[in-house]
């Protein structure tokens, strides 16, 4: 059984906007990261990636932001995150640092407007 | 080895988006009505592309369970498809040399259709979410073989109304519940050299005299708005004569399952009769001469009532003679069934010297009986009454054929309820960490076969989802459909998460499948370690949460009914079983009452289950009883009755597979065993968090994904959580960045960390105080 995950993708903006729910650990990892790198055209500014609806995030998935801002950056792209200020997964973000990777916005309208 | 199986896992998504690609077009197939076979060869062919399998078989039980008929096939050596093979699906396997195998069967309980298997040459080919996608694809499979059988069941009766129908002299004809006529058979067109119906209003209208037109329409809109029996006499236009001759035309309502669907109704030529008694009025002198040259049977009787005279109709009819029939001897031929009525009727007319009417059976020449329509009018001559003069029709064959009719209609009935019951099972199958209970109990006698189902079902996240519904209708037709629903929610349920988004893929096969179908459903999934609830209410009344301190319904998630419209908006709500709390879903037959408000209805049940025992069963029993008390249910009704069983113990106890699929199931486990200890969300998402590290690092340095497992125990005590994660391989410190983070959030979330290295591996042990806030 891996675990469930979903990505919805739209482009607003000039922007990819992906909200990602479900749950991301080492059985789903790799592929949520594939999904994530693929759906950025050339053209696209930045990867607005919201965590929102994201019920459980471990290390395996606070690896995928690393890697995907850093791949990003070589192509020139912007990775942006989003997470409400309630979310349960924010002592994580905070803890592994994951600011120093990508901006963390508190609102998609925040991301957005950057 | 290793790398196979990362690869596999990182691809496991992609794999379920196109398998949810394949699985929606093939449930459109199969509601869109596609031929059996052909279904089940596009199943294959789907299952062998989205599965890499090497062969795919459907393999069909053989009417003597005996053994398994190859119905369709990929990649199969030659020979194979069509053939019967052994019962045994090992012995298979051995020839096709496959070396992994996943198969899924095929029907609902009590309807064993059969088995879909996969095989390939590489072993541990196949993983959990192939085994998930197959049974997906066998419950498609088995709605299909559900409605191919009704279908079948369905053209049997048809085809037999109609083969009767045109087989008969007499006139038949059939209209829908509007009155417009649907079918008129051989005999008819025979008849009239025309077409029935047309001109707005009565199937008759355009072939009757036009003197009678009037009347006819009169008295058949108002039969048809009582739904009465028919009966009326008219001229209808006949081909042979170039003219008009006197028919009477009788038609009986038709049910189908308590519902009114229309007229099945027969004419009879008894143009002889009318013309006789027309000609008996004017002279009757002639009387005799005329009734012996008559097509018709014909008697007079004396003013006791003793029959003087028949003609050389009836005598024909009897092969008796003139003799025979004199007196009351004439009864000795009516069938000993009849006699009584047959006299009672002449009697009581007689009395009143009133006309009287008749149908009963009558022995004829050829040793059998058949019926006759008799009728009798007084006689007078010079104002005083001196006997009857009567005259009869052979009307056999009509009568026959409303027998077999009946038959055909009461076995429909009866598939219908033989459909709906193999569809529910009275146990359902135990789920583990719930109780359930359910009941179904069918309306009124004599009114209807409903549609209303319940199915529990396993999600492969670990959740339990659970489905009510109510198909708009009855009989064979809803019950087929209720069928297909149930299975459409078993494939859908086992692929989507979210109940809104089920509920609303079933809703668009509906609306573009060939039968309109509609139906009310609550869809509902419960994580039965969280006691989380997701549900959607598509046209139905809302669930009842029976919580220790009372019971209210769960408020939201309300939608339109399933086949009501495209685009539909399907919404969900999200609730939280407190522990030791009971769900009850139903149809709507417990609470809808004509006699009485919903509102109120639903405050009654309410009251009820809060009163009610804290045994499932008997909380069922109660409530039926309740609602609807020692009397049958005016409608359908099905309850399905749901508890999470409670955490016993303090302490969770595992072993694992070291492999990444097992982190869902830990956290699973986790989740219920942590919400008993009350810790809050964010606690919770923490500590799994921990632990799922741990364990994250366990399966990492496994030697590889063969036996290896990990164990992990976690126990609560006074305010402390300790949990210890043991592998028998060795904990890397630093093992990549990623690793080093996994690192940081143990000790960082954890109180207190130790980790030991053993000869036989490593164990991790993790504590941290919960219940307040821990020191910054």
């Amino acid at each position: 059984m891996s675990a469930p995950a979903e990505l919805l993708l739209e482009t607003r903006d000039g922007s990819v906007v992906a909200q990602l729910g479900g749950e991301v650990d080492m059985s789903n990892a790799s592929y949520v990261r594939d999904q994530l790198l693929a759906s950025m055209s050339n053209e696209a500014i930045a990867l607005v990636l919201d965590i929102s609806g994201c019920r459980y995030l471990d290390s395996a998935g606070i690896e995928v932001l690393f890697d995907v801002s850093r791949r990003l950056a070589r192509r020139r792209q912007e990775l942006r995150i989003v997470m409400p200020p309630s979310s349960p997964l924010r002592r994580v973000i905070e803890l592994t640092e994951v600011h120093t990777a990508a901006p963390v916005y508190e609102s998609l309208e925040g991301a957005l407007s950057e | 080895m290793l790398r196979r199986k990362a690869d596999r896992v990182g691809g496991q998504l992609r794999v379920r988006a196109s398998q949810q690609a394949a699985l929606a077009s093939l449930g459109q197939h199969a509601l869109g009505g596609m031929e059996l076979d052909e279904l089940l060869d596009a199943t294959v062919a789907a299952a062998a592309r989205e599965l890499d399998a090497g062969q795919v078989v459907v393999l069909e039980r053989t009417r003597d369970g005996a053994g398994m008929l190859a119905r369709a096939g990929a990649g199969l050596p030659e020979g194979v498809l069509g053939g019967v093979l052994p019962a045994d699906a090992a012995e298979l396997a051995r020839d096709l040399g496959s070396r992994s195998v996943i198969a899924a069967r095929i029907g609902a309980a009590g309807r064993d259709f059969g088995v879909i298997q996969a095989h390939s040459g590489a072993e541990g080919h196949f993983g959990d979410d192939d085994s998930h996608f197959l049974q997906a694809l066998a419950n498609v499979l088995g709605a299909a073989v559900e409605r191919s059988t009704v279908d079948d069941l369905m053209r049997d009766s048809e085809a037999q109304f109609r083969e009767l129908a045109n087989t008969t002299p007499a006139l038949m004809w059939m209209t829908d519940a509007e009155g417009d006529v649907t079918f008129v058979n051989e005999g008819w067109l025979r008849f009239t050299d025309g077409r029935p119906g047309g001109e707005g209003g009565g199937p008759f209208a355009s072939s009757a005299h036009p003197d009678d037109r009037e009347t006819l329409l009169a008295s058949w809109t108002e039969t048809l708005r009582r739904q009465d029996d028919f009966r009326h006499e008219y001229r209808l236009r006949h081909a042979a004569s170039d003219g008009y001759r006197w028919v009477l035309e009788l038609g009986t309502p038709r049910f189908a399952g308590g519902e009114f669907v229309g007229y099945v109704g027969t004419a009879t030529d008894i143009h002889e009769r009318r013309a006789m008694e027309e000609a008996l009025r004017e002279s009757e002198a002639s009387f005799r001469e005329l009734a012996n040259t008559a097509p018709a049977m014909i008697w007079t009787t004396d003013d006791h009532g003793l029959i003087t005279f028949v003609n050389q109709g009836w005598l024909e009819f009897t092969g008796t003679n003139l003799h025979e029939e004199m007196g009351v001897a004439w009864e000795l031929g009516v069938h000993p069934d009849d006699a009584a009525l047959t006299r009672s009727t002449w009697q009581e007319a007689r009395a009143k010297l009133a006309e009287w009417e008749l149908e009963y059976r009558l022995h004829h020449h050829s040793g059998e009986y058949r019926w006759i329509s008799d009728r009798g009018v007084p006689r007078y001559a010079g104002g005083r009454y001196v006997g009857y003069v009567g005259t009869a029709v052979d009307v056999h064959e009509r009568k026959t054929i409303e027998g077999r009719l009946l038959e055909v209609y009461e076995r429909e009935h009866a598939v219908a309820e033989t459909l709906q019951r193999s569809l529910l099972p009275e146990r359902l199958p135990p789920v583990e960490g719930v109780e359930l209970a359910a009941r179904y109990l069918p309306g009124a006698r004599g009114s209807a076969i409903g549609g209303d189902w319940y199915d529990v079902l396993e999600r492969p996240d670990g959740r339990v989802a659970l489905v009510v519904g109510d198909v708009v209708g009855h009989g064979l037709r809803a019950a087929a459909s209720m069928g297909q629903l149930r299975n459409a929610f078993r494939a859908y349920g086992m692929v989507e998460a979210s109940p809104a988004e089920v509920v609303a893929r079933i809703n668009r096969l509906v609306m573009h499948g060939v039968e309109q179908v509609m139906a009310t459903v609550l869809y509902l999934v419960l994580d039965r370690e969280t006691g989380e609830v997701a549900f959607s209410a598509a046209g139905h009344p809302p669930p009842l949460l029976i919580a220790p301190d009372g019971a209210r319904f769960l408020d939201g998630g309300r939608s339109v009914p399933i086949g009501a419209a495209d685009p539909a908006v399907f919404r969900e709500a999200t609730a939280l079983l407190p522990p030791g709390s009971t769900l009850l879903l139903y149809t709507d037959g417990l609470v809808e009452r004509r006699d009485a408000p919903l509102e109120g209805r639903l405050e009654q049940l309410a009251a009820a289950a809060a009163a009610a025992d804290t045994e499932l069963d008997g909380l069922c029993e109660h409530l039926l009883g309740s609602m609807l008390g020692d009397g049958d249910p005016g409608d359908d009704v099905a309850i399905l009755a749901v508890r999470p069983l409670p955490v016993a113990e303090r302490q969770v106890s595992l072993t694992l597979p070291a492999e990444p699929g097992s982190l869902a199931v830990l956290r699973r486990r986790l989740a219920r065993f942590l919400h008993a200890t009350g810790a809050d969300e964010l606690q919770r998402y923490e500590i799994t968090l921990t632990i799922s590290e741990a364990a994250g690092n366990a399966i990492e340095h496994a030697y590889g994904p063969g036996d290896e497992t990990f164990e992990v125990e976690v126990s609560f005590d006074e305010g402390v959580l300790t949990a210890r994660v043991r592998d028998s391989g060795s904990w890397r410190d630093q093992r990549g960045e990623h690793r080093g983070r996994g690192l940081r959030i143990i000790e960082d979330l954890m109180d207190e960390v130790t980790v030991e290295r053993h000869g036989d591996g490593t164990h991790v042990t993790m504590r941290r105080r919960l219940g307040r806030e821990r020191a910054a």
